[in-house]
């Protein structure tokens, strides 16, 4: 089974049931010498609705996990479900839309496009969904409003701060409506204050429009906001 | 994705300023070596408009105090001589303006208000027949004709064309040349005496009586010989001369080799111009292999970004190739103003076809060439790996 089947953007998986089903999942790096597992027999249901983080020290293997989630890396083994479809193939047309329609995804250093403009940032995964250019102008018009920062549309993202920066990414998120957004430290780059803000916006995210959301932080008080906490040390699950 | 990649590359203009620049002077100097080797192409594959083939020029020196009828005399008996030998076909006195040999003779008549330019050959009347020359309209002139109350003159087609294009046929009009009066006995085709490359330019043939007129008789001759048969009859036709004129002062050429040494005056400037073409697209092909590959470098993030977004490899490859497409279609959509302007304003006295070609396959050659280099980055960009990339940054 590949992974596409046509899955409306906007639909909700209903509340409760698993969004996200990582089955003994395990990644191993292999160089000409060495296995570096990352991953080891890995287990974790995350339910729709739900705001899950995940901690541990650098190296246990969080951001891999997260990159499994987002199918923009393979496990060596296990199987990965996403929003009720087994996804068995890493490539390909098929996965490309199905990341595109179901994931939005947030990273520690935002990885804005410097030479599009704030709202032009905010277009792109609309871009591979085909939406007409009016259509994408005004989700996204709508995504920055969401995120407070409307006012700043046809600014390029070296004008704005870091704060601001992780807004943008945020909108970018969710600028299709994903059903689950993947957030790699989010806050990991901002002051505490700016981590407030970019927290407070995802748990808005989490409440009003229901997005399941998964996030790796290092920061214990943003992980305790969350309905649930994973913890991670050497690619296991410790609790 | 367009207007996206359009509004990208816009805000990256200083980044692209150097590839578009590179593209316009390759579109510029791509144009103008084509549509020079277009021009020179067409002008090789006209008619020479007559054979130089198993023909010898012969080039000697009468002594200067000789009597016209005297010049005729010797002139008539060497021809015979000459064509007593077995080896030669054909024999003819020409004046000072021999094909292939480099010199021009020009003059310009008003006639009937209209200033009538040709440039000039001096033959006898057994130049069509030595030099397998063919006649569009008319004859050449005889013996006859040089005894009647014109003298007889020859033009070529592009003359008629040029001059008299309403008119049916030049034949037996009467013009006031050089001070005499002449009347035209015949039109040749194409005839291009200085080189296969050379412009069909309005020509007439005069006789020796014209040269005579100036105690300048012909001192010149083409001998039609039997196929590789020069060898062998070389040293005869020169003692003959030598004998005839009681002067060592021959000199014997090869038509053929002649012909080789014309036609090298736009030969090797032709090569030239494709040497320094190659080498300018080479350059070009690895400046947009190395320009290509550092952006992807640098962009390694973007890349991964927009896989995470749903961009499928074949759109990774199709956005890289595109950008290279767009500021190669700026760079040349510039370029062809200005070539265009050559042709549109008549700036070089060449045909404007020549150019439109030169625009047209200079666009097609760059485009070939960009799609080309930037094929191979592209399909790399899009092989990149997101969970490698977007850590990176």
């Amino acid at each position: 089974m590949t992974a596409a089947s046509t899955t409306s953007p906007t639909s909700k998986t209903p509340a409760g049931t698993a969004m996200i089903e990582i089955s003994n999942v395990s990644k191993a790096y292999r160089t000409d010498t060495i296995e570096t597992l990352a991953l080891q027999k890995m287990n974790l249901t995350v339910a729709s609705g739900e705001f899950l983080s995940i901690m541990g020290p650098s190296g246990c293997g969080k951001s891999t996990l997260l990159n499994i989630m987002g199918l923009i890396d393979e496990p060596t083994e296990g199987t990965v479900s996403l929003a009720g479809h087994k996804i068995t193939s890493y490539n390909g047309t098929d996965i490309a839309r199905f990341r595109n329609e179901q994931l939005g995804f947030i990273f520690q250093s935002f990885h804005l496009i410097n030479d599009l403009s704030v709202v032009d940032n905010v277009e792109l995964p609309l871009l591979y969904r085909k939406v007409g250019s009016r259509e994408r102008r005004r989700l996204s018009l709508e995504a920055l409003e969401h995120v407070g920062l409307s006012n700043r549309a046809t600014h390029f993202p070296n004008q704005l701060s870091g704060g601001q920066k992780q807004r943008v990414a945020i909108a970018r998120a969710i600028v299709g409506r994903p059903n689950i957004i993947l957030a790699d430290e989010p806050t990991g780059n901002l002051d505490s204050h700016m981590g407030d803000e970019i927290m407070d916006i995802l748990l808005k995210l989490n409440s009003e429009l229901g997005t399941t959301i998964v996030m790796v932080t290092h920061d214990e008080r943003m992980a305790r906001k969350t309905h649930r906490l994973v913890r991670l040390s050497d690619g296991e699950r410790v609790s | 994705m367009l207007s996206h990649l359009l509004k990208l590359m816009w805000n990256k203009r200083r980044a692209n300023s150097m590839i578009f620049l590179e593209i316009l002077l390759a579109f510029i100097v791509l144009f103008g070596v084509y549509g020079f080797i277009a021009y020179n192409l067409d002008r090789y594959s006209s008619p020479l408009g007559f054979s130089y083939e198993h023909s010898v020029g012969v080039r000697l020196d009468f002594e200067d105090d000789l009597d016209s009828l005297v010049v005729l005399d010797l002139q008539e008996r060497i021809r015979t001589e000459l064509l007593d030998l077995p080896e030669v076909e054909a024999a003819t006195w020409i004046g000072p303006v021999n094909p292939f040999g480099g010199s021009t003779w020009h003059t310009g008549n008003e006639i009937d208000g209209q200033l009538i330019s040709t440039q000039m050959m001096f033959v006898d009347n057994h130049f069509a027949e030595t030099a397998e020359v063919t006649l569009a309209d008319g004859r050449w002139f005889t013996e006859e004709d040089l005894l009647a109350k014109y003298r007889p003159m020859i033009v070529n087609q592009e003359f008629k064309d040029r001059y008299f294009p309403g008119v049916a046929s030049v034949v037996d009009s009467i013009f006031d040349f050089s001070g005499s009066e002449h009347i035209i006995v015949g039109m040749t085709g194409d005839f291009k005496y200085k080189s296969n490359f050379a412009e069909n330019y309005p020509l007439s043939f005069f006789p020796q009586a014209d040269r005579l007129d100036q105690n300048e008789p012909f001192e010149m001759m083409i001998l039609r010989l039997q196929p590789n048969s020069l060898a062998q009859v070389e040293e005869s036709i020169y003692k003959l001369l030598v004998d005839n004129t009681k002067n060592p002062d021959v000199v014997i050429w090869d038509m053929a080799k002649d012909r080789r040494k014309a036609n090298r005056s736009i030969v090797i400037p032709m090569v030239i111009l494709i040497v320094i073409s190659a080498f300018l697209l080479i350059n070009i092909a690895l400046g947009l292999f190395g320009v290509l590959f550092t952006q992807i470098n640098r962009r390694r993030a973007e890349i991964g970004l927009r896989k995470a977004m749903g961009a499928t490899p074949g759109q990774v490859t199709a956005q890289f190739i595109l950008e290279v497409v767009l500021v190669t279609g700026a760079g040349l959509l510039v370029g062809t103003f200005f070539a265009i302007q050559v042709p549109f304003l008549e700036l070089l006295p060449i045909p404007g076809k020549f150019f439109y070609f030169g625009i047209g396959a200079a666009i097609l050659t760059i485009v070939l060439i960009v799609l080309l280099c930037a094929f191979i980055p592209s399909r790399q960009a899009a092989g990149l790996h997101p969970a490698d990339v977007l850590h990176e940054g």
